[in-house]
This record gives C-alpha cells, structure tokens and sequence, in this order.
C-alpha cells in the first residue's frame, strides 16, 4: 500500500509538462494515446489529461485514424507544455502546426536513398542520373 | 351543460418539441456548414423553406383537422377515456389540443441535397512517398457540433483535404458512438429518401389526393415542392373545389414569393390584387389546366351567389 501511495504521489524535481505519445496495446498491436504528463513520468504512467489518440494500423478502409482534442491541445500549448517529437510531425501532418522540418529532410533523404538504389539497381550499362 | 370528451391516445407534447426542435437544429447547421457565404445572397432572391412569411402561409394552408390530427395512432390500444367536463372545462382541453395539434404539424424541414465536400487545404508534393496509407485526423472537441467539426485526411501524395462525407460519418461514430447508430442522419435527411419524397408528391398530385396530406405535417413539404415544380394546378382546383379561398389566396401569394419574375407576379404587384381577382390573373397566366379552374371557379361564384341570395 505505502509503495502503491508513493507511485501515485510522486513529487518530481524540476520537469515541465510534455504532449507525447503513451504506448498501449497488445503484442503486435500498437496503439498511441496523445497525452499531456510531466516529462518526468514513465512513459506509459499517470497522466495529466488525454489529449488524443492515435492508431499506427490502418484500418479496413486504409486509414490511419487519429483523433484531437485540438482546444484542450491549445490550452496545454498555452500553458508552456512541450511536444515530443513524434507529436510535432503528426500535428505538422494534421495542418495544425506548420509541417516539421525533418519530416521535410526524411522525405529528400528517402527520395534520394531510392534514387541510389535505383541507379545501383540498373547497373554500369545504364546511364547515372545526378542527384 | 355538461359535455362527453372522448380522447384517444394523447402524445405528450415535449417529446414532439423536442424531436422538431433536434430536426430544425439540423436544418440550421447544415445552412451554416454548407452554403454561409452564399446563403445570403441566395435567400435574398429566393425565399426558402424556413422564411417566416413562407412558413406563416403554408400553416395556414395545412388546416387544423382536431379528428384527423388526433387520429388514433395504430399501436396504442388502449380504450378511449370517457371524462365528464363542464363548458368552460371543454373550451379549456379544446384550447390545449389545439396547441398539441400545432405542434404535431411542425413540418419537417425540406432541405437541399448534402453536396460533396471537395476542399484542399494544403499541397506538399515533396510528401510523396513517404507514407503508404492516409491519415485521418478528427477534431475531438466535445462542445463543437457535429456538422463544424474539422475532419482532414493526408494522403499519401501529400494533399491535405477536407473528409468526404462518408469518413465524416465513420469517424463521428467512432469518437462519438449513438445508440443504434443514430449517426446516419435522419432518415428524412437522406437523398434516396427525398427521391421517394418527390415521387410521392408526384404520384399525389398526379392523382389528385391533397386531401389525404392535409392536415398532417406532410402538407408544408408537399405545397413547397409543388410550388417549386410549377405544378400548382391540381391543388388550386382542389382547393375551389372544397371552398378554400383563403388558402388558394395564400397559394398564388407564396408562388408569386417563390417566383417573383412570372408574369402573374408582376401584375399582383402592380394592381395589389385581393382575392378572386388575384386567381384569375393567376389563371390566365401561369396554369395549364385554364379551362378546369375557371370551371371550378365559375362553379363556386354560382354556390356563392345562391348561398347568399338564399
């Protein structure tokens, strides 16, 4: 019981409040809940407020659903909480905050690996194509 | 003196109040969602279904049959209740089902078909390829409404739209499940349904079966709609026939508000005609059947004329 009480009540040192995503699920079945905890929190532990979730799989009609709670996201936003930085592509994604700049590099990165491996692939005959 | 009131099944007005009130309120949203920048100009020109005076006159048209309004409705078996009231005690329970019939005839809305939403907000081609199945993502916010909530897919060539309205429909029940899937829209609501409204409508005018929608909740819809086909005829002739003057007055009045660029119109204008004489210009100028309404028209100054001279 003590140590029960001592997990709940827990009293951090410094750490600032974060939007990140909470692991959940099952044995290879992702699933992420937006979540606004203190940065010092386990990653999966008590939470401030949920502010969302977000499904990896896409669905029977090829989706991936997502859901957010965009006022209570502001209100958090407002009162100096940070975003991790899955939080901040996925809202990028979203439109709600202008894209991120390394979903922008990994786009270029990925489009150049493919270009090499394309030009690997066709071989000396073939003509190499600048990047 | 005494009176016998029989009352059948009585319906308890708040719950009526309640769904009318639930049918306008979608009404109103989906004008807000949907078409609020040309809404006013578009109403301006042409009056719609939800206008005051529109609706003023298609009440007075509907009629307040107590008998058939009150009808008793099939699944209540219940036997009639006998109760003992004097006069003053029956004008008070006529008073009171006069305002239960009223809110029974609250019409459900007509409204016009749901357009698809096609609207990008924004373009990142660099996306492409990056991902290999869209995202969608749904606005959780519990005090917005249904119908203004931000539902936006990314796809995977990078564009950021607008849900079509059937990810709309999925999503909303999925963060916000109803009972019985009470997230499709009213049945009322739906395209094929107002096909099978029109073909109704169609098929009562075609027959000439006014009657059988007129003191019901149906009868606003079905003027409205015969009034925006231009296929007023029949019921004009009906109306003669059954001595409504006033309603076929308030007829003629809501096309001329409807289509205010016929000729007829302009002479009602012009003259500030009342009464027989707003019909016949009427008449003479819009109908098809000409011969069938001054007929009937003929027929009913000659029951006026007797009527008076007797």
């Amino acid at each position: 019981m003590v140590q029960l009480g001592s997990r709940l009540l827990k009293s951090y040192r410094g750490g600032h409040v974060v939007i990140r995503f909470a692991l959940g699920g099952c044995a290879n079945r992702p699933f992420f809940r937006i979540v606004a905890a203190h940065s010092r929190r386990a990653r999966d532990g008590k939470y401030l407020e949920q502010l969302g979730c977000l499904d990896p799989l896409p669905n029977a009609h090829g989706e991936r659903v997502a859901g957010l709670n965009l006022e209570r996201l502001r209100h958090w936003l407002g009162c100096g909480a940070q975003l991790s930085r899955p939080a901040e592509k996925l809202l990028g994604l979203a439109g709600f905050l202008p894209l991120h700049p390394m979903t922008v590099t990994g786009a270029e990165r990925l489009r150049r690996r493919r270009r090499a491996q394309e030009a690997a692939a066709d071989g000396s005959p073939g003509p190499s194509d600048a990047p | 003196m005494a009176a016998l009131g029989a009352w059948g099944s009585a319906v308890a007005p708040a719950r009526l109040s309640r769904v009318a009130r639930a049918l306008w309120a979608w009404r109103a949203r989906r004008c807000l969602g949907q078409d609020a920048g040309a809404a006013d100009g578009g109403k301006a020109a042409k009056p719609s279904f939800a206008d005051e005076a529109v609706q003023n006159l298609l009440y007075k048209m509907t009629g307040l049959n107590l008998q058939k309004v009150f009808r008793p409705v099939k699944k209540e078996l219940k036997p009639p209740k006998y109760k003992l009231m004097t006069e003053a005690q029956l004008e008070e329970a006529t008073r009171k089902a006069i305002e239960e019939a009223k809110e029974k005839l609250i019409m459900p809305p007509v409204l016009n078909e749901r357009e698809p939403i096609d609207d990008v907000l924004a373009e990142d081609k660099f996306l492409e390829g990056t991902e290999s199945t869209k995202y969608v993502f749904t606005d959780l916010t519990y005090s917005i409404p249904h119908r203004e909530r931000f539902i936006v897919v990314r796809e995977p060539n990078g564009v950021l739209r607008k849900a079509t309205w059937e990810e709309r429909d999925r999503m909303i029940q999925i963060f916000f499940p109803k009972e019985g899937r009470r997230v499709i829209p009213p049945v009322i609501f739906k395209d094929e349904h107002l096909v099978v409204h029109h073909r109704t409508y169609d098929d009562i005018e075609k027959h000439a079966k006014y009657d059988l929608l007129r003191s019901t909740r149906h009868f606003g819809g079905m003027v409205w709609y015969l009034v925006n086909k231009k296929k007023t005829d029949g019921l004009l002739i009906d109306m003669i026939h059954r001595d409504l003057l006033d309603d076929t007055t308030s007829l003629i009045t809501l096309y001329h508000m409807v289509h205010p660029e016929c000729q007829s119109a302009k002479e009602a204008k012009e003259g500030k005609l009342q009464g027989v004489d707003l019909i016949k210009v009427f008449v003479k100028t819009e109908s098809q059947k000409e011969g069938y309404i001054q007929l009937a028209l003929q027929a009913y100054e000659e029951a006026m004329a007797t009527s008076t001279a007797s």
